[in-house]
């Protein structure tokens, strides 16, 4: 790695240029050493303290971050600062509360510690690794060992537990880094209790039982990859308890980085490929079937049939394929029909464009295809040039440009960590199917005259429920990621979902569609508060959002006939409902008139409603609504 | 590496550390500079060490009286 050179940023913040802030992002996301990554923090806080300005729309969000751990919390709280800050999209400005020197188990007990009056909104805790040791004999009986490894990983989590419960915060939980050394030798492999197995125990127990609120920053994992003995510092840690090396540190602050932003940003949900020298080797227009590189007939088209291979393994994760190309498209098609060596076919793919359109406009045209953010789509391919115009033009896809080796491209996603998953869920498992579902779906569309029988002929069948611990965690899947049709935008975690369902002032259910193509599973929820006021009782939708993939179904009409049937038999006398415009949400700016409800407020950033339940006559829609919410089955 | 040559080595990682503008002379010490805090002298030690490929024993930054005295232990820790 050639050391960063910082005149550029330096040149940028003299002159007080909000470019600087891009430089900046461009720069810490290409560095990996500690000596890279200083003198860019230290910039980072001169262009903090000067007030240098962020370019407009770019302003980073704020976040209240505690740290707190078994070690010394600096540098580590400024690496942490420095990435969340430089975070892809606008990042984070981070106001950190750092623990003192190894009192996190105290700081987390004390209901009352100066932890809780910062009031977090996430908790990293890094734990004091001196105290991850068997306490024992190396020729204890395995069992006894075991025990002691899942009590330690219990403890930590009980930690977690409290810390979650007491704060409602987010909880990141570094676990522990392999040691780097020789001793005992082989028969580390014979016992749990060698720091080596009994490390690699307790990090498994922790993983195997950290519940949703928990999010584990592995660093077994980073010490793995960059190597034990470069991941050691001694020294480090008798003169400052300074966990492990600089450059671990660097590993570990960014990961931290990495988890905040996946916890706050929607996930990516298509990957556009593009086709010559990307899924094949050479030019189909020039070289023809027979002369690309794709099978088992040289290591280069192996490399390129392995690609495609793990390519393939993205919808089973929910994401999307998509192909870009420039090029005719009988003749980009033809290998996936004739060539026998392909692993990807034309039926992997929910969009398909090869023409000599420029590639920013084909991939605007798939997400309006698709209805989806362009802001959820990754664009591979190996020309930097078309990576560039697309980065000019559609600013909002992310670009990743293959290296020259085939042998590397799998790497080279996988490590782009844009298709991470969270919790998978079932739904993600089957999102690619409903978006085939989709198109044929339009197919049909386009061959109706009118939508009502279009409607009719969909057979849709709709199952109420009201919130059900088992859909917890699709539930929190949609409440964080559906931007386009969602009122409010309020964001809850899973363990804020179960809040929810616990809490009996709430009246809140799920809505799943299916019809004769497929099931759409669960694709809208509702969340109403019911509060007693002197002049009766009222229902307030706290949230309602709903999968862009039912949209013009009559799902919304269904969804306000069941509301005004719950609010009814919740003894209301009015339905009071909020929009708060964001960027993306204005396809439900007049949601609520639409559906009948009167205007009651009016300001550019809110906008409220009210509907009387007495007044309103059920919509007669073509979905048969075979169970509603809270009623015996 | 003479005193002065490593000196003159220090001053790009100094600036590289602190926020403001700090001359490096060889009877500068730690007091002398505001931000120069036991947190910073942490990051300064430890990118020391990178910038010039070498490992300080334990204590032995700690031993030292001013800069003058850390150019001449990393000079001794130099390949000749």
């Amino acid at each position: 790695m050639n050391a960063v050179s910082i005149d550029d940023p330096k040149s940028l913040l003299a002159d007080a240029d909000p470019r600087f802030w891009d430089v900046l992002r461009a720069r810490t996301r290409d560095a990996e050493a500690f000596e890279d990554l200083l003198p860019l923090s230290t910039l980072r806080r001169k262009a903090l303290k000067r007030g240098l300005a962020f370019p407009t729309g770019a302003a980073p969000v704020r976040l209240k971050l505690a740290i707190v751990g078994g070690c010394s919390l600096f540098p580590l709280h400024e690496l942490i600062e420095h990435f969340l800050l430089n975070a892809p999209g606008s990042g984070f400005h981070a106001q950190v509360f750092q623990g003192d020197y190894d009192n996190y188990v105290s700081e987390i007990l004390e209901a009352d510690s100066g932890l809780y009056e910062f009031a977090p909104e996430m908790v990293l805790i890094v734990p004091s690794f001196k105290r991850c040791r068997y306490q024992g004999r190396m020729t204890d009986p395995i069992e006894t060992q075991r025990e002691q490894g899942v009590q330690t990983a219990t403890q930590l989590l009980d930690l977690c537990r409290t810390v979650h419960e007491r704060s409602k915060a987010e909880v990141l939980l570094v676990n522990f880094p392999l040691p780097p050394y020789h001793d005992p030798g082989p028969f580390r492999g014979r016992t749990l209790a060698s720091d080596w197995n009994f490390r690699k125990l307790v990090n498994m127990e922790l993983g195997l039982r950290a519940p949703s609120y928990v999010h584990t920053c592995d660093l077994e994992f980073l010490s793995a990859r960059r190597g034990t003995l470069a991941s050691t510092d001694e020294k480090a840690w008798f003169e400052s308890k300074q966990p492990c090396s600089v450059d671990l540190l660097v590993d570990l602050a960014r990961e931290v980085a990495h988890i905040v932003t996946g916890l706050r940003q929607g996930p990516k949900k298509v990957a556009v490929l593009d086709l010559d020298n990307t899924v094949w080797g050479g030019v189909i227009g020039d070289d023809g079937i027979d002369g690309i590189d794709i099978g088992d007939t040289s290591p280069r088209a192996e490399a390129f049939k392995a690609f495609q291979q793990y390519l393939r393994t993205l919808p089973e994760r929910g994401i999307l394929l998509a192909v870009c190309s420039k090029n005719d498209e009988d003749k980009a098609l033809e290998p996936f029909e004739k060539h026998p060596d392909m692993a990807l076919r034309r039926e992997d793919f929910v969009s398909f464009k090869a023409n000599w359109m420029p590639k920013s406009d084909n991939i605007r045209a798939i997400a309006q295809e698709l209805n989806l953010g362009l802001d959820s789509f990754v664009f591979i391919d190996d020309n930097p040039a078309e990576i560039e115009i697309v980065k000019q033009f559609a600013p909002e896809v992310t670009g990743v440009l293959l290296g020259p080796d085939p042998s590397r491209y799998a790497r080279e996603i996988m490590d782009a960590r844009l298709f991470e998953p969270r919790a998978i869920t079932v739904e993600d498992a089957e999102r690619a199917e409903l978006y085939k579902q989709e198109a044929q779906r339009q197919q049909l569309e386009a061959n109706f005259t009118d939508m009502d029988s279009y409607l009719s002929s969909l057979n849709m069948k709709c199952v109420i429920s009201e919130f059900r611990t088992v859909d917890a965690p699709r539930i929190a899947q949609l409440i964080g990621r559906s931007n386009q049709f969602n009122v409010t935008t309020h964001r809850r975690t899973e363990a804020e979902v179960r809040q929810v369902i616990e809490d009996p002032a709430y009246c809140a259910y799920t809505m799943r569609l299916e019809d004769r193509f497929g099931d759409y599973g669960l694709i809208a929820i509702v969340i109403g508060r019911v509060e007693g006021r002197t002049e009766g009782n009222v229902f307030d939708v706290d949230t309602w959002l709903m999968s862009c993939r039912v949209l013009k179904r009559q799902v919304e009409e269904e969804t306000v006939n069941e509301m005004v049937r719950l609010a009814k038999a919740r003894g209301c006398t009015r339905i009071h409902g909020v929009y708060l415009p964001t960027k993306k949400n204005g396809m439900v700016r007049d949601l609520y008139p639409r559906m009948g409800f009167a205007v009651a407020l009016e300001q550019p950033d809110r906008r409220e409603f009210e509907l009387d339940p007495m007044l309103y006559t059920p919509v007669d829609t073509k979905i048969n609504v075979i169970q509603r919410a809270y009623q015996p089955l | 590496m003479t005193q002065a040559e490593v000196i003159a080595k220090l001053q790009p990682v100094f600036d590289d550390v602190f926020m403001d503008k700090v001359d490096v002379t060889p009877q500068l010490t730690a007091k002398d500079v505001g931000e120069w805090d036991s947190l910073v002298h942490i990051t300064l030690v430890l990118s020391i060490e990178k910038a010039f490929k070498i490992r300080f024993g334990v204590g032995e930054v700690e031993a030292t009286r001013n800069v003058g005295d850390l150019a001449d232990l990393i000079a001794k820790k130099l390949p000749a």
